[in-house]
């Protein structure tokens, strides 16, 4: 759905040497492939033939363990990533019309990304912050207690942070 | 000169995100800009108690601040820390009483818990070692090192500590295996994988307490033998994994970690391993297969991981709060732990109270403990008046639990026992607006995404039952699907691979258990109770509405200044908006969406704005036109209130030709006779009455039902059906002793406002009691107030939370100076010489509750009382009057002396006679009784067209939704008004000893911004 981002030659010089950062380590792909995505923001498919030689497996073990796990991701993401949370108590206390809202703001559905790479919505099960039910996470930022004009205001001041 | 003191601030994820860092900054600025040198600022981590957070702690005072903003940094400093008087608007506020606080030992969210594994949350900086080791922190570790690793087993296995992961397994136990088994080489490992949504303790502890789990990590390695562990935590808990990355530096630097611990010549060393979004590696196997970076799918056991775990080397696994307790168990002795909690339970348990509950957040209490006094003497019960419906324990591996089981102990077997588990600690209360499908439904669609599909029973189970509840949900359910549903949910339940498999069936199985009813209500009238179902309704205010006005529409038509349209479109359903716009007990705006979020739209005003605009400019519309008569089948209607006329209504509206018999000269039935005109005044009802002739009605007034004018008679006349709506007009007996109707100063309600309204005179003395708690009882006392009385005082046998009145009635009510006395229920009216001088009482009080979780009053022995009184007006209730039907009339009658009807069809045995509303069903609300008439009216026309399927009213969410009125866009501030408009009301000066009406309606401009509030939720796809 969204364009594959251009690989630099930069950008590969990196990934392998944070693959050798992790070729010593004991059962290490996934360490490996989360750091790769804190720094992409993604995990560049390009990068997994590395990653195989790199530990001795087939791409296709590689690509079956990214494949497994929700949080990693071969897609470039927006810059922000949005997740309303759907746990359970934000879900007895309004969670669905919160994503409502949000759907409407950014005009994309869930596991979409707006066309300018600014947002990607997402819904996440359970972030740990119930008593603040309804929740709504921006790029690692927890907001509690939502309600209409606060979905407002927060994509308000997120413009303004642009 | 002033004692030292600290000032805490909450930095827990909750607290972070509500502003606790700035308040952090603030404060230290603060006090360093006032040269405070005896004070210093510091933080904690989850105090547990998010929703009152930003939290603030000072100690030694232990004075615990609530919702604090980096604004109020200097109030703080300035007049708590150098003038010594706390901040008192900053104290916590009991949610029931709205008591303030000041220390948080006496709040009884933390007063009634014992914190045990929670010891230090919220008292320490969990990033400085020291705070941990001054309250005893790496004491036990000591003692551990200089006892042998059999010893310590037998400690932890003489505490009883059981798993807290959810399984409740003996963790001694668990370590014995692992240490009898073969190898040198060995693991242990943390689970901080809480993936179960709606907990959060494991995630609190990390980060607010982590060396406690270190130290319970290390023990439990150098027990076991083990010199490597590792801490998994899920990714969605950064704070907690940087947490638990600095306590295994400044462990390691103190030596606690590392090589030769404290020369005791053990090794061990930890790694943090973060999780990457699957629910699934909470399960022991497959956390082990995410370790070593495989995918994370569980394997069968034998072996078990105490024999081949990590790399195929033993391994023992432990929930975070289960290590968090090996230190206080090895510091303060297993028989000190194992003297906590049950016998079978031993110590405490952790619990993460969410959902519909006022004090949300971490509650630790001894095993054992009610779930009554966790919900609601912690939990402070249900917020926004709505009733408790069950509590959810064990996340998506557990169980609903009713009302009826709420003083049941909380332990392991208990939970058991009812269906559900203890799990991880995950208790998610629900209340009227949750419906229980929909929970089930969310259950299984957070299972089904999250099963590995390995194994058959779940891979295909879980779907195969998100696909039938998904079914139900949308209106499209079939009677077999109860049944199908237990059937595959006992299969996935006994045949799947994995804990998530063998319990994901637990919300189905107990929600069908003790909530079979409300499937039924699904699938056999597509109707649900909760208004969650969106495929089931337009939207949750018109599915609530006994009669389905489409609101949203209505609502949007007035937002855009379409009030003619507006009162045209509640006149689909409801001949009466401008009655119900005043007196209507609005079920609508109780399931309203934006309700859940902030306060609800003010829909019954809405609509009496839109009617009385009618009203108000009827001489500038067009007449109403009388309705097609495209039938030519008479029917005629007994009774002229709200249920007959809107029976009749409907008729015309379909094209019957109508004649409505009433005895009495006017006609409204209860709205005329009961209800006082300052609050409905009669001109209203005179229109509404008027318009609905107008539509083709024909109403017949002194044209009473008698022997003279039987049922037969009207049948023999000409009309093809008869409907029976003559109302419940008969006041109630209380049944006590003095009772008697002679009596000077005793009246019924019903008969003494029946009385006011035809202008009777009334001699009514100066101090009035008052029996009862319904309308008529709260009316008659208003009255009585406006007629002269000086005291009036109401006597009711049951609480607030029973009284059938709106909020707006009981508030006013006592604006107005009426007393109002719960829990007294009236044993003797005593009087002398034929008047009456006073009511003798007793004090009632909740007793245990019944099948359907209400608690029955019960009367508190030798609490009775006398109330001085020269007037008693009893309003207990009122049941129908059968007596105008002949001693041999053919309709059957029920036990109770009411006519026997069809529930469905309102259909009496005698073919062509139907009877509904008040007359059959006993005193209801006024929008029940529409609703009634309306069935009446559809079933009377299938009756005449030959039709013999079920009466069915319900409205499904139609697949085209044609744009009425657009969502507001971006550039719009429709979001702005956020809170709802105060209901304009008449000064309590002019209400004194007037009968004019007390609410006004909203001016223009209000209505159209409060119209703007509506979300919408009829447009959602």
């Amino acid at each position: 759905m969204n364009k594959a981002k251009i690989i630099t030659k930069a950008d590969l010089a990196r990934i392998n040497a944070i693959v050798s950062e992790y070729s010593q380590q004991k059962w290490a792909m996934i360490p490996l492939l989360q750091k790769i995505q804190s720094e992409f923001g993604y995990i560049p498919p390009q990068s997994i033939p590395l990653i195989a030689r790199s530990l001795g497996l087939f791409p296709s073990q590689v690509q079956g363990v990214i494949s497994f796990y929700a949080q990693l991701y071969t897609q470039p993401r927006g810059r922000k990533v949005v997740r309303v949370c759907r746990g359970t108590a934000c879900h007895v206390r309004g969670g669905k019309t919160i994503l409502k809202l949000v759907k409407q703001h950014l005009d994309i559905d869930e596991g979409e990304t707006t066309p300018d790479l600014e947002y990607t919505l997402e819904t996440v099960a359970c972030i740990g912050v119930c008593a603040l039910a309804p929740n709504i996470v921006v790029s690692d930022h927890v907001h509690g207690h939502m309600n209409p004009k606060k979905v407002d205001q927060l994509f308000k001041n997120q413009e303004g942070e642009k | 000169m002033e004692n030292h003191c600290t000032i805490f601030v909450c930095q827990g994820t909750g607290c972070l995100s509500s502003g606790s860092e700035a308040v952090y900054e603030a404060l230290k600025e603060e006090i360093s800009r006032q040269g405070i040198s005896h004070a210093e600022v510091d933080f904690t981590g989850c105090h547990g108690f998010c929703e009152q957070g930003p939290n603030v702690v000072i100690e030694p005072e232990g004075i615990f601040y609530t919702h604090v903003q980096a604004e109020d940094a200097p109030e703080i400093v300035t007049s708590h820390l150098r003038d010594g008087k706390p901040v008192e608007r900053l104290f916590y506020h009991d949610p029931v009483t709205g008591e303030a606080i000041p220390n948080y030992a006496e709040i009884n969210f933390y007063k009634k818990q014992q914190r045990i594994i929670l010891r230090n949350c919220g008292q320490i900086n969990p990033e400085k070692i020291e705070h941990y080791i001054d309250r005893g922190g790496y004491r036990a570790l000591r003692k551990a090192l200089l006892m042998t690793p059999d010893q310590v087993i037998e400690e932890i296995k003489k505490s009883g500590l059981r798993g807290r992961g959810g399984a409740g397994f003996p963790t001694g136990r668990k370590w014995e295996f692992c240490r009898n088994a073969s190898g040198d080489k060995k693991y242990v490992i943390c689970n901080a994988d809480e993936g179960d949504p709606g907990a959060f303790m494991d995630r609190s502890i990390l980060e607010a307490d982590p060396h406690a789990v270190v130290e319970g990590l290390t023990i439990a390695g150098y027990a076991i033998g083990a010199n490597e562990g590792y801490i998994y935590v899920r990714a969605e808990y950064p704070l907690a994994v940087k947490r638990v990355h600095t306590a295994l530096e400044q462990a390691q630097q103190k030596g606690f970690l590392g090589k030769d611990i404290l020369g005791s010549g053990f090794d061990f060393v930890v790694h943090v391993k973060e999780g990457a979004g699957a629910f699934v590696c909470g399960e022991e196997t497959a956390l082990m297969a995410s370790i070593e970076s495989r995918r994370g799918m569980p394997r069968p056991r034998p072996p078990f991981p105490a024999q081949s775990g990590l790399g195929g080397k033993p391994t023992n696994i432990n929930n975070v709060k289960s290590l968090a307790s090996i230190p206080i168990i090895l510091d303060r002795g297993a028989d000190w732990f194992a003297s906590i909690g049950t016998e079978k339970s031993k110590g405490t348990a952790v619990f993460a109270l969410t959902g519909k509950i006022a004090n949300s957040g971490l509650v630790e209490v001894p095993m054992g403990t009610p779930l009554s006094t966790i919900i609601f003497d912690i939990g402070g019960g249900i917020p926004r008046g709505k009733r408790f419906k069950a509590v959810q324990t064990g996340g998506p591996s557990g169980g609903c639990i009713p009302a009826r089981f709420l003083d049941s102990p909380v332990d392991y077997e208990t939970l058991a026992q009812l269906g559900s588990i203890m799990g991880s600690g995950g208790m998610v209360v629900l209340d009227e607006t949750t419906c229980i499908v929909d929970v089930a439904k969310y259950f299984l669609s957070f299972t089904q995404a999250e099963s590995c599909g390995k194994c058959v029973p779940c891979r295909l189970g879980t779907k195969q039952m998100l696909e039938i509840l998904t079914r139900i949900s949308q209106g499209k359910g079939r009677e077999e699907d109860m049944d199908t549903l237990l059937t595959i949910a006992r299969t996935v339940k006994e045949c799947s691979l994995c804990g998530l498999g063998q319990t994901c069936p637990n919300p189905v199985l107990t929600t069908l258990e003790y909530f079979r009813d409300e499937y039924e209500t699904h699938i056999q009238e597509k109707r649900c109770p909760a208004a969650v179902c969106d495929a089931l309704m337009i939207s949750p205010c018109q599915h609530t509405c006994p009669v389905g006005i489409n609101i949203p529409k209505y609502v949007a038509q007035i937002a855009d200044g379409e009030y003619l349209e507006a009162v045209n479109t509640i006149r689909e359903r409801n001949p009466f908006p401008a009655i119900c716009g005043r007196i209507c007990h609005h079920p609508c705006e109780g399931r309203c969406r934006r309700g859940e979020l902030d306060e609800p739209v003010a829909i019954r005003a809405l609509k009496r704005f839109a009617a009385d605009w009618y009203f108000d400019h009827v001489n500038e519309l067009a007449e109403p036109e009388p309705f097609p008569q495209t039938h030519s089948q008479k029917v005629a209607v007994v009774g002229a209130g709200p249920t007959g006329l809107s029976c009749a209504y409907f008729l015309a509206q379909t094209g019957y030709p109508v004649t409505v018999f009433e005895a009495l000269p006017v006609g409204g039935g209860m709205l005329s006779v009961a209800i006082p005109d300052f609050r409905l005044p009669r001109e209203v009802i005179e229109n509404e009455i008027n318009y609905i002739a107008k539509c083709g009605v024909e109403i017949k007034y002194n044209t009473p039902v008698n022997i003279n004018f039987t049922i037969e008679d009207i049948r023999h006349s000409g009309f093809e059906a008869v409907f029976i709506a003559a109302g419940a007009q008969r006041s109630q007996n209380i049944g006590i002793p003095g009772e008697l109707e002679d009596i000077e100063g005793f009246y019924y309600g019903l008969r003494f406002l029946r009385d006011v309204k035809v202008g009777k005179p009334i001699k009514i003395g100066r101090r009035i009691a008052v029996i009862g708690g319904g309308n008529v009882a709260l009316d008659s006392s208003r009255t009585a107030l406006r007629l002269g009385a000086d005291e009036v005082s109401i006597f009711y046998r049951r609480s607030r939370e029973e009284m059938p009145v709106t909020e707006l009635e009981y508030d006013e009510t006592l604006a107005e100076g009426v007393q109002v006395n719960f829990l007294a229920s009236p044993t003797r009216i005593v009087s002398d010489d034929w008047k009456v001088t006073g009511l003798q009482c007793v004090h009632m009080k909740l007793g245990e509750p019944d099948a359907s979780g209400r608690r029955r009053p019960i009367p508190i022995p030798g609490s009775e009382f006398l109330a001085p009184a020269d007037t008693v007006i009893a309003a207990v209730g009122q049941a129908p009057d059968l007596s105008f039907l002949p001693r041999d009339s053919a309709l059957e009658r029920t036990r109770w002396e009411r006519l026997a009807v069809d529930e469905n069809r309102l259909a009496t045995n005698v073919p062509g006679v139907f009877a509904g509303g008040d007359f059959v069903s006993g005193p209801g609300m006024v929008i029940e009784a529409i609703a009634a008439g309306r069935r009446g009216a559809i079933a009377i026309d299938k009756y005449l067209q030959g039709d013999t399927s079920r009466v069915e009213m319900y409205d499904l969410k139609p697949s085209v939704i044609v744009g009425e009125g657009l969502v507001p866009s971006q550039e719009e501030e429709s979001w702005e008004q956020q809170f709802r408009p105060e209901t304009p009301l008449l000064p309590l000066q002019e209400r004194k000893g007037s009968f004019k009406e007390i609410e006004l309606s909203f001016s223009e401009e209000k209505a159209r911004q409060e119209a703007k509030r509506c979300l919408r939720c009829d447009l959602e796809k």
